[in-house]
């Protein structure tokens, strides 16, 4: 007779397979969850409620909640009108030629040449160099009395009168645009070489026995196939632009008469020269609001290159 | 072996302590305490914020802390030196997050703000106990009172004065300005001096930062104006306006300023004189050390600022100060080291090599400040010096800064008249008083 031995059933988990699954994966984002939380959500949360109250540091007594008081402010005040508008002049004014010359170096650097790699190397210069330093050197450069700049204007006849650069309304946003074009050139230049380099030859090569001249190869090849990196690395320098500040601090400190005054320094400014921390809350809230917005159209266009890719 | 010719370990000590002293004797004033060995002392620690860190001054600074830590055993005073840029928002985040250090420079038109804040100490008690109370100049501890209460010690004073060019004065035969020089022989000086075609100007303005609102205002007094009249503020009135136009014109109608005037701040007005571009600048003593080592000590001298229309003149008074805080952990250790910096040599040597003005009269007396030309043009200033009436409310010194500034920007480029400049920086102002 035989004996059948029936398996005992294993007890069901608790938790379903699934579910644990799900839960070790999350597990594993905790620490970076936590991080960000304790870096970015939290001070968010506390500049938001920091911009709804009257905290100016040192009137503690006249500490009390406000409302929406600080934008109402902010909306009545044209210094901050005036601090957007350059902000917007001094992102898009630096960004734009950034790319338009970083482009044309790329390009450059990409030919076969002699001495290539000491060309690339040196290309990288002004972006290695720290931004308060490259502020230094354009400031003693700009400098009327005895810049370089006018010195070698002055003694190729180009110009009779000393100009300031930095101290003139209408010449000062352009001075340190400049500037920034300059350092930021480098970024636009490595981005778009790396880009250009993964470009199959091939392409090039089949589009050539097609007739295809440079212009319509440049446009109907190199274009699409850099949009991708275009587009990351255009938002991202937009955005960098747009927080830091560093070359205006040290060159002009926002002047004159506020004429390269942008959004970032003049919240410094409310904050730490008037201790007017609820004001500068406020000014940080509008900021992050602007840059959301900037990031989720970017975000859309992100999501129709990869589409497109 | 001929025994004048071997080095024994005896000559050979001897020699080595030969060649300390030697080297001893080469070195600075502050190089004193470094030959002596530190004694170790379980001392308690003193936080000391420093501000203004030039090698210079870091070398004195260390020097005279380094005196302090060896000569007692209870406090050992640790400096944490902070770009002089960024001290204020430094100190601001330190005393909003509950840990200011144990002490700190800090100039009196910030201490307003702090004692608003209720971050300041106050030792009232321990300055009127001290026994150098009655020897600092009464407007010394007028600096650093705030609602009756002394908030700080006054380390050094600074006035403001013109510095000019003696070598220029020479060479273009000019006549040698008297102390009660007055606003026409000022301007006609600047006018001499300035060879735009040779990049030489007459009068290096100030456009940025602090000073740059505070200079013309010193000038306004000359014509008869105040800051505030019978509590109520006074510098939009009809003598202030007209002493910032004539003010304004050395820029816009006299040019007898350099084209960057309107941002140019404190290193730019300094490099320039030092340079040559200007042979007048306004400042107060703390730029002739640098000055004798830029121009040289017999190319230059000081004159208080001209007397106006009002035959009146002012120069603003300033304390740069040692502030401890209602939060510092060490305030004994504070008061230690604070009046240890007042003291004859440690004051005399730090207000001499920087060429600042002592707070002390006994100390300010002496040759080394009455009778250097350099700073004749402070000392004679001593009788019309006021305290900056700017320091009447904490929020001011802020206001000046962000709103201040920009407008004496836009009126030194003649974008806004000086009446529209002063009527909305007295709006500001008022707003500022309640």
């Amino acid at each position: 007779m035989a004996i059948v031995t029936l398996a005992s059933p294993r007890p069901r988990p608790l938790i379903s397979w699934r579910v644990r699954k799900l839960l070790v994966g999350y597990s594993y984002l905790v620490p970076a969850a936590l991080c960000m939380l304790a870096t970015v959500v939290v001070p968010i949360g506390l500049a938001i409620k920091m911009s709804l109250y009257n905290d100016v540091l040192y009137k503690p007594q006249a500490y009390h909640f406000i409302g929406p008081g600080n934008y109402v402010r902010l909306v009545q005040d044209p210094v901050f009108w005036l601090t957007l508008w350059n902000s917007v002049v001094w992102v898009f004014g630096s960004v734009v030629l950034q790319f338009v010359f970083g482009f044309a170096a790329a390009l450059l650097l990409h030919q076969a040449f002699t001495g290539r790699a000491l060309v690339r190397t040196l290309t990288l210069l002004p972006w290695i160099i720290p931004g308060v330093v490259v502020g230094l050197i354009w400031e003693w450069l700009y400098q009327p009395n005895y810049g370089v700049i006018n010195d070698l204007l002055l003694k190729a006849g180009w110009m009779h009168d000393r100009v300031a650069w930095l101290s003139s309304p209408d010449l000062a946003m352009a001075a340190v645009i400049f500037t920034n074009i300059w350092r930021g050139i480098p970024f636009f230049a490595i981005m778009l070489l790396a880009g250009l380099q993964a470009i199959p030859g091939e392409l090039y090569e089949a589009a050539h026995v097609d007739g295809a001249g440079v212009v319509s190869r440049f446009w109907h090849i190199t274009l699409p196939l850099l949009r991708p990196i275009i587009v990351v690395a255009t938002a991202t320098r937009i955005i960098w632009t747009f927080n830091y500040a560093d070359l205006i601090f040290v060159m002009t400190g926002g002047g004159p008469a506020n004429a390269t005054q942008i959004t970032s320094t003049y919240t410094l400014m409310q904050a730490y020269t008037n201790l007017d921390f609820g004001y500068a809350g406020a000014l940080s809230v509008v900021l992050l609001l602007v840059m959301l917005a900037f990031t989720a159209v970017y975000l859309r266009i992100t999501r129709g290159v990869e589409e497109t890719g | 072996m001929d025994e004048n010719r071997t080095l024994s370990r005896r000559k050979l000590l001897h020699g080595l302590a030969g060649t300390g002293v030697i080297a001893a004797a080469d070195l600075g004033w502050w190089d004193a305490p470094f030959i002596a060995p530190r004694k170790a002392w379980g001392a308690e620690p003193v936080r000391f914020q420093w501000s203004v860190p030039e090698p210079t001054r870091i070398a004195l600074m260390n020097s005279l802390v380094e005196r302090f830590n060896q000569s007692q055993k209870d406090f050992a005073v640790q400096i944490e030196y902070v770009p002089q840029a960024q001290a204020r928002q430094k100190l601001i985040s330190a005393i909003s997050a509950g840990s200011p250090p144990d002490l700190c420079q800090v100039w009196d038109n910030w201490v307003g703000q702090f004692q608003g804040m209720g971050a300041v100490e106050d030792i009232t008690a321990r300055a009127k106990a001290w026994k150098h109370y009655g020897d600092v100049q009464a407007t010394a501890w007028q600096t650093v009172t705030i609602d009756n209460k002394i908030v700080s010690l006054p380390l050094a004073l600074t006035l403001d004065g013109i510095f000019y060019r003696t070598d220029r004065l020479k060479e273009l035969g000019l006549k040698e300005p008297t102390p009660d020089w007055t606003w026409d022989e000022f301007l006609a000086m600047a006018k001499a001096f300035t060879k735009a075609d040779k990049n030489q100007y007459g009068y290096g303005m100030r456009g940025a930062g602090t000073w740059a609102v505070l200079y013309p205002s010193e000038f306004a007094y000359a014509n008869g104006a105040t800051v505030l009249t019978d509590g109520k503020i006074a510098i939009n009135s009809k003598e202030a306006v007209d002493a910032l136009a004539w003010y304004v014109d050395l820029a816009l109608k006299h040019k007898v300023t350099p084209p960057s005037a309107a941002t140019d701040g404190f290193v730019e007005i300094v490099e320039t004189f030092g340079r040559g571009v200007t042979s007048m600048y306004q400042h107060n003593s703390g730029s002739v050390g640098q000055q004798k080592k830029n121009v040289g000590a017999d190319k230059f001298a000081t004159l208080p600022v001209p007397i106006g229309p009002a035959k009146k003149r002012a120069s603003y008074y300033f304390s740069e100060t040692l502030t401890a805080f209602t939060g510092g952990r060490n305030k004994e250790g504070a008061w230690q080291f604070m009046s240890f910096m007042l003291e004859d040599e440690p004051s005399l040597m730090y207000c001499k090599t920087l060429g600042l003005l002592p707070a002390r009269k006994s100390i300010i007396s002496q040759p080394e400040f009455s009778k250097d030309p350099a700073l004749s043009g402070f000392v004679e200033s001593f009788p019309f010096a006021i305290v900056s009436p700017y320091l009447a409310y904490p929020g001011w010194g802020g206001k000046i800064d962000s709103d201040g500034v920009p407008l004496i920007q836009q009126a030194i480029l003649g974008k806004i008249t000086p009446k529209e400049c002063l009527d909305r920086f007295a709006d500001v102002l008022k707003k500022e008083m309640t």
